[in-house]
């Protein structure tokens, strides 16, 4: 919800956002209208994936990148669709 | 309560919100009702048995990640719903544009303690049970140069499990992956300076501190803002 009045505010002041969420909170963003949001299937704390998987976020990273060039309106949603994996980090 | 008392399976739910047995990544427990509750830790069990032999356990965390999905997607709708959706298209392209890295994962640097009430050196542990007047106060913003180490990293937020956070900031703080766009050519710039804070935190005051986060960004010369929730 935070972030939700933050990517609002920049993007009103004329700085073009991209937020990534958790599929827990899609449903906020989408009531908030963020401008524009890649929805992850990750578990709440780790939206870019899991500890341990660079891969995983540049992939994520780079879905959300990919947002600023496609999105043509405001309140847009992208799902990323490759299922989390749990990590390997050491505890 | 006392050793010998039955716990009922309510209580058992709601302990985990910031009660007697509070773990962050399962305070969604509280949101399920007690069937749903039961069913699902008939579910982890029974993946569990599986894992044994397996050794796959993406299945238990697909139940939670489920379970976690249908807890917060049904809390009523807040005050926060708008009909409007901002929109500034971007004015040049990704590969000449200076992009700020803003998250709500309450990263800073461990010099640089944003001193939450006055505390310094506050544990995860006091965030977590000063949960409530994080939830009344304005969030401290604080600054993380980008090449700052990850072992100058800290992480204190009363409102997640910070433990993925610890071992790898890169889940929330996706700094590595964007220094490596930048090196490909795929964004002009990350920014001199990451900003993080603690979003579990007042709204209205967030919301009035917000032309100072625009004014730091514009003084940034940021073209794109990425923005990471928790």
């Amino acid at each position: 919800m935070s972030v939700g009045h933050v990517s609002r505010a920049f993007e009103q002041a004329g700085i073009p956002t991209v937020t990534i969420v958790v599929r827990a909170f899609r449903h906020v963003a989408e009531r908030m209208r963020v401008p524009r949001a890649l929805v992850t299937p990750h578990p709440m704390g780790r939206p870019l994936g899991a500890a341990g998987d660079a891969e995983r976020q540049r992939e994520v990273v780079e879905a959300a990148l990919g947002l600023f060039e496609s999105a043509e309106q405001g309140g847009t949603v992208q799902e990323f669709s490759a299922p989390f994996r749990p990590g390997r980090a050491s505890v | 309560m006392s050793a010998d008392r039955d716990v009922s399976l309510a209580e058992f739910r709601e302990s985990f919100f910031y009660g007697s047995r509070c773990d962050l990544s399962f305070k969604f427990l509280r949101d399920l009702s007690d069937e749903e509750a039961a069913e699902f830790l008939r579910v982890l069990l029974e993946r569990l048995g599986d894992a044994y032999d397996t050794g796959d356990v993406e299945p238990l965390v697909r139940a939670a990640i489920e379970a976690q999905v249908k807890a917060y997607g049904r809390k009523a709708p807040d005050r926060w719903t708008y009909e409007d959706a901002p929109f500034t298209p971007p004015d040049r392209p990704l590969a000449e544009s200076r992009l700020l890295l803003l998250t709500s994962s309450g990263h800073f640097v461990e010099d640089d303690d944003p001193r939450p009430f006055g505390v310094e050196g506050m544990t995860q542990e006091e965030a977590e049970a000063r949960i409530d007047e994080f939830l009344r106060e304005a969030p401290i913003l604080s600054a993380i140069p980008r090449d700052t180490p990850a072992a100058r990293l800290r992480v204190r937020h009363g409102g997640y499990d910070v433990r993925s956070a610890r071992r790898d900031p890169g889940v929330v703080l996706p700094r590595d992956a964007l220094v490596e766009a930048e090196a490909r050519g795929r964004i002009g710039a990350l920014a001199d300076e990451i900003l993080s804070f603690p979003g579990a935190t007042a709204q209205g005051r967030l919301q009035r501190l917000l032309p100072e986060w625009v004014e730091r960004a514009r003084n940034a010369e940021v073209d794109l803002a990425l923005l990471v929730p928790v």
